[in-house]
């Protein structure tokens, strides 16, 4: 009995390590061939590309009459995929957190006694329910609602503060000399609504945590701040701070949920791998990029840049993980496993 | 909080900053009581939608059918292949995810007190249940999609029994935490070996609530996709060889959604209510059992 458990338990071990490493050989093509590269570039080519061979001075060459053509390698650069993964999470936990603290304070401090239970349930219900269902209510529902609602009318409200426009709703491109300046099609699959539905998803995890965090503020400390005068708002307050790097870890489970989310995401977000500063235009995070590309990948170089993400993402999630769970460990919050 | 000297809260009693304290204490109060409601009010209203949309395209060919491509006759079936599939791909993932799981919160519950595994092994559990879901499928598949040459039905089941795995643990090393230790010193003191005090004592005093967490990794796994994209693939025909291609319902609901054809989207919605409705049911009874369980057990010891 005590070797068989000692094997469960070492094969949890394993599980990390088997992570680990499959993915950095799977990946190491990639890492060998565009070595540190690979996290600035913002190319992601996975095909060859044939242009127009130009000469110093920048000139297309024409021998014989015809175009010189020469071809491109694929090349690839994770930028696009990290700054879309980064942007429409933290877009999330800009929505989330507030509600979410909000509502914990809520649970904890104001809530009738008999709704306590029927609203957690709800709560731990919604974290329960599967990315891929938010993901057919952001494309169905959410996504058109955008387009034909809510982003023209922030188009409306905004446009008239310098700089917005040209930010949020324009996209300028240079050729040469020239600068074109075009307007964004405003479509619903975007970064704002991939911000927009994380959020909704992360909303249940950050709530539930925090208001177990809360409540264990020990009562002294709510009655301490009260008998020396403080408002409802003043103790609260002194909660938050009280429990601020507890709730930091929450914030950070969420953040680790949403940068690792793939299903919904991938069904909202436009699947474009460029950078663009606008929220309105498509986006692409690392785990869309996986889920769109993974299953078409073709060649060999294509598929280790892609375990790479895989890998980056996989770095990235370990790191937010033990941050949160070093801070809300021992805080007693009973749900931080069970996400 | 210390009063360093200065009064923290009731600064001076002058009417302007009374009506302050008073304002913004309502205010944040407020606040706080519009984004519960917020919260629930926009959660309520995508499970509704979601309830709604899809229970009117639910039929009697949903469960019967399998998928019929778009133009022949009969599309566009139903889902009949993926629900099977569905169902064997949580089978596999349980008979090997839930006794390493179980074996493991045994460990860590039991045997971890004097050993340096404990704490690294507790820590890496809870850091893997955060790991996410898509980068396991792509362990999947050069573990085991790789070295076959093609999608199978076995590595979506692994990498579904990957993600139980860690949930299980822990949630098991809890449950038996909770049974009090003079259960095991009785049973040792009436000449039982550890192993068969853990088995006949700690394993059924706390089985009720391992179930319960048994279940709750099952409906978390019943939902997940990314894993499955690359491991179990997709299939349009019923299949009971998991050495073959895989249908899943969740996989399933992400191409008919995604897809161009309404009839398929349709569907789609059915399979989304059938899922969250599974989850539902599970959750409530778990609450039940909780609760029950709570009230019950241990209330002497």
């Amino acid at each position: 009995m005590a070797g068989l458990a000692r094997m469960g338990a070492v094969s949890i071990l394993m599980m990390l390590a088997a992570l680990l490493v499959v993915l950095s050989i799977a990946a190491w093509p990639s890492i060998e061939e565009y070595g540190l590269k690979f996290l600035v570039s913002t190319d992601w080519r996975p095909n060859e590309l044939n242009v127009p061979m130009k000469d110093a001075a920048g000139r297309v060459i024409i021998e014989d009459g015809e175009v010189v053509m020469e071809t491109i390698p694929p090349s690839f650069g994770a930028l696009p995929v990290i700054y879309g993964t980064a942007v429409s999470s933290l877009l999330a936990l800009l929505i989330a957190v507030p509600l979410s603290f909000g509502a914990a304070l809520f649970l904890v401090r104001l809530c009738p006694r008999r709704l306590i239970g029927s609203i957690s349930f709800l709560v731990e219900f919604l974290a329960a329910i599967p990315s891929i269902a938010y993901g057919m209510w952001g494309l169905f529902v959410l996504g058109p609602v955008m387009q034909n609602y809510i982003e023209p009318g922030l188009h409306a409200a905004l446009s008239w503060i310098p700089g917005v426009n040209a930010w949020l709703f324009e996209d300028t491109v240079r050729r040469g000399s020239t600068v074109v300046t075009s307007e964004i099609p405003l479509t619903g699959s975007d970064m704002f609504t991939g911000g927009v539905v994380l959020a909704i998803m992360i909303l249940p995890i950050i709530t539930a945590i925090s208001r177990d965090v809360l409540k264990n503020v020990p009562r002294a400390q709510i009655e301490g701040t009260l008998a020396l005068g403080a408002t409802w708002w003043q103790s609260s307050w002194e909660m938050l701070r009280y429990s601020r790097s507890a709730l930091f870890g929450a914030v950070m489970l969420g953040l680790a949920r949403a940068s690792g989310e793939t299903m919904a995401i991938t069904m909202v977000i436009g699947n474009n791998n460029q950078i663009n500063p606008s929220l309105f235009a498509p986006a692409q995070t690392m785990s869309s990029l996986l889920a769109n590309e993974f299953a078409e990948a073709s060649t060999e170089i294509h598929r280790a840049a892609l375990c790479e993400v895989a890998l980056i993402l996989l770095i990235m999630s370990l790191l937010f993980n033990v941050v949160a769970r070093w801070l809300v460990v021992g805080k007693g919050s009973r749900t931080a496993a069970a996400f | 909080m210390p009063a360093t000297g200065r009064i923290k809260y009731q600064r001076n009693s002058r009417p302007l900053y009374q009506a302050y304290l008073r304002v913004s204490n309502r205010a944040f109060m407020s606040l706080c009581v519009l984004f519960t409601v917020v919260i629930l009010g926009v959660l309520a209203l995508v499970m509704l939608y979601l309830l709604s949309k899809g229970f009117s395209h639910i039929s009697l060919d949903f469960f019967t059918q399998v998928e019929i491509a778009e133009g022949m006759e009969g599309s566009p079936g139903g889902m009949a292949h993926a629900l099977v599939g569905t169902g064997i791909l949580i089978a596999l993932a349980s008979a090997v995810g839930i006794p390493l799981g179980m074996l493991a919160g045994i460990y860590l519950s039991e045997y971890s007190s004097n050993s340096w595994l404990g704490a690294p092994t507790r820590f890496i559990a809870d850091v893997l249940s955060g790991v996410p879901s898509i980068v396991v499928g792509i362990l999947g598949y050069e573990l085991l999609v790789v070295p076959t040459g093609n999608a199978n039905g076995f590595a979506g089941a692994m990498a579904l029994a990957f993600i139980m795995i860690p949930i299980v643990a822990r949630t098991t090393e809890e449950m038996l935490r909770l049974v009090p230790g003079s259960y095991r010193e009785a049973s040792i003191a009436l000449g039982a070996t550890k192993a068969r005090t853990i088995l006949k004592v700690v394993l059924p005093a706390a089985s009720g609530s391992v179930i319960t967490g048994i279940m709750l990794a099952v409906a978390r796994v019943a939902g997940e996709t990314a894993p499955l994209l690359f491991t179990a693939g997709a299939s349009r025909l019923m299949t009971l060889d998991p050495r073959e291609p895989f249908p899943s319902l969740t996989v399933a609901v992400f191409q008919f959604a995604t897809g161009p054809f309404r009839d398929q989207q349709e569907l789609a919605w059915a399979g989304i209510v059938i899922l969250i409705v599974l989850i539902f049911i599970i959750n409530l009874t778990i609450r039940f059992a909780v609760h029950r369980l709570q009230a019950k057990r241990f209330a002497t010891a």
